[in-house]
C-alpha cells in the first residue's frame, strides 16, 4: 500500500488547521452578528468548518478561503436558522460583560454601537459587516451575497447613513443619505 | 467628481484609496470633514463588531473534529480497523436480537450508520435548559417534511425542546425533533425517504434506538442507552399523520 495517501491526508489536515487558525475568529464574529446569539453562532461555525473540511479539495486557492467560508456560513445559517430558530435568549449583554473593555464609558459606547448595528435591517447589516469584519471589497461582497455591485454599494451607503444618523445626530442634514438610490 | 458622487462613494467605503476619490476629498474641506467623520465611525463600528469574545477553545474543537478522520486513514491502521470492524459486525449480528430478527439490508445498515452520525452531530445543539416549544412550532417543521402531529393528551405531557428540518437523507425532506427524556435528549426523526426493509435497532457505544418503516418514509427514535423509547414510538404512531 502506498504512503502517498498519508501525505495527502497530512497536507489536508495542515491546510485545514491553517485555515482554522487564520479565520475562525472572523468567521465566529460574523456568525454572531448573523444570528445575534453566541450559542447559535458557535453551532454555525462548527457546521461551517465541518463542511469546509469535507469539501476542502474544492477550494483551489487559499486566498479565496475567507469568502468561501463566509459563503458556507451564510448558507448554513439559512438552512438551520432562518426558517426556524430555537427560542434562545440572546446573550448580547453577556458578550458585552465578557468583552475586553472594562471602563463603564467604553462599555456604554459599545452597547450603543451593538444596539445600532443589531438594529440595522439584515440587508444593510450584512454587507457592512462583511466590509468591516471580513475586509471584503464591494465586488467580493456582491459575490458572497449574490447581488450586483451597485446594490451592494447602495446598501453600504444606506447602512452608514443610518449609523451616522445615530452617532452624529447634530450633523448637517444636507449630508444625510436619505434620498432614494437605485439598487 | 461632483458632491453627490463623492458622498455615495464616501458612505459606501470611507477606506477607498482610489487616487481620484482621495483627491476629491482633499480639494474640499467640507468633504474632508465628512470623510473623517465616516472613517471615525467605521473605526468604532469595526471595534464594536470585533469586540465579541470568541470562545477560548473554539479553534481546538474545530481542529479536533477533523483529526479523527485523518487518524483512521493511516494505511497501517486501515487493515486492522477493517478486520476489527468485520469482527464487530459479525459479533453484533450474532449477539444482537434486534438485527438478527430484522435482517436489515446493506442499504439499511448504511442508513443505520448515517442516523448515528447525524445524531452525534446534532446532539451538540441540544441544551436541556431550553424552554419547551409549542406544538404549532413543531408542526411548522413537520409540515415541511410532509406531516403533522395531532394534539392529544400524550402530546401534552411531552417536553419538546427543539425542532428543525433534517437533512439525514439526501434529497428527502425530514424533521428532527428533540425531547427531554429521562437519561438525556431523545431524537425523534421523521423522514420522507424510502422505507427501510424492516424495523431494526440502532446502537453504538452511547446511543440506542430504532428505525421503523413508517408509511411514506421512516420513523427514527434514538436516545441515550437505557432510555425507555416505547413511549415516543407510541406517541408518534398515535398522533402523526402524513399529509402528502
Amino acid at each position: 500500500m502506498s504512503d502517498t495517501p498519508v501525505l495527502d491526508d497530512r497536507q489536508k489536515q495542515q491546510r485545514y488547521e491553517s485555515l482554522v487558525d487564520a479565520l475562525y475568529q472572523d468567521v465566529y464574529r460574523y456568525a454572531y452578528w448573523l444570528c445575534k446569539n453566541g450559542a447559535l453562532a458557535e453551532d454555525l461555525v462548527q457546521e461551517t468548518f465541518l463542511r469546509a473540511w469535507r469539501s476542502l479539495d474544492s477550494l483551489q486557492n487559499d486566498k479565496a478561503a475567507k469568502a468561501w467560508l463566509f459563503t458556507i456560513l451564510r448558507r448554513e445559517n439559512a438552512r438551520l436558522y432562518e426558517r426556524y430558530r430555537p427560542d434562545l435568549v440572546d446573550i448580547e449583554d453577556q458578550s458585552l460583560m465578557d468583552s475586553i473593555d472594562n471602563e463603564p464609558d467604553q462599555r456604554m459606547d459599545r452597547k450603543l454601537l451593538h444596539d445600532a448595528i443589531a438594529s440595522l435591517e439584515k440587508d444593510y447589516r450584512e454587507p457592512l459587516l462583511l466590509q468591516v469584519i471580513g475586509g471584503f471589497s464591494g465586488k467580493e461582497i456582491a459575490e458572497i451575497l449574490d447581488l450586483n455591485n451597485n446594490t451592494v454599494m447602495t446598501r453600504l451607503f444606506r447602512a452608514r447613513g443610518k449609523l451616522k444618523h445615530v452617532f452624529f445626530p447634530d450633523g448637517n442634514p444636507d449630508e444625510d443619505p436619505d434620498e432614494p438610490l437605485d439598487e | 467628481m461632483d458632491d453627490l458622487e463623492f458622498r455615495k462613494r464616501a458612505f459606501a467605503n470611507p477606506q477607498d484609496q482610489d487616487p481620484e476619490f482621495l483627491a476629491a476629498a482633499a480639494a474640499n474641506p467640507e468633504r474632508s470633514r465628512v470623510l473623517s467623520q465616516l472613517q471615525a465611525l467605521d473605526a468604532r463600528v469595526g471595534k464594536a463588531a470585533r469586540s465579541i469574545p470568541v470562545p477560548a477553545d473554539l479553534a481546538t474543537r474545530l481542529k479536533a473534529r477533523a483529526a479523527p478522520a485523518h487518524e483512521t486513514r493511516k494505511p497501517g491502521m486501515r487493515r486492522y480497523l477493517a478486520v476489527a470492524a468485520s469482527l464487530v459486525l459479525a459479533i453484533g449480528l450474532v449477539l444482537s436480537p434486534g438485527l438478527i430478527t430484522a435482517r436489515p439490508s446493506a442499504a439499511d445498515l448504511k442508513f443505520h450508520d448515517d442516523v448515528l452520525g447525524h445524531v452525534h452531530r446534532e446532539i451538540s445543539r441540544y441544551n436541556p435548559g431550553l424552554a419547551d416549544i409549542s406544538l404549532t412550532q413543531i408542526n411548522s417543521v413537520l409540515e415541511e417534511a410532509g406531516g403533522h402531529l395531532r394534539d392529544d393528551e400524550q402530546i401534552k405531557k411531552m417536553h419538546f425542546k427543539f425542532a428543525n428540518g433534517c437533512n439525514i437523507a439526501q434529497n428527502s425532506k425530514g424533521a428532527h425533533i428533540v425531547l427531554n427524556g429521562s437519561k438525556g435528549a431523545v431524537s425523534v426523526i421523521v423522514v420522507h425517504n424510502s422505507p427501510v426493509s424492516t424495523r431494526f435497532d440502532v446502537t453504538d457505544s452511547r446511543f440506542a434506538g430504532k428505525i421503523i418503516p413508517f408509511g411514506e418514509g421512516n420513523l427514527i427514535i434514538v436516545g441515550e442507552k437505557d432510555e425507555p423509547l416505547n413511549v415516543y414510538e407510541d406517541m408518534i404512531e398515535t398522533a402523526f399523520e402524513w399529509s402528502l
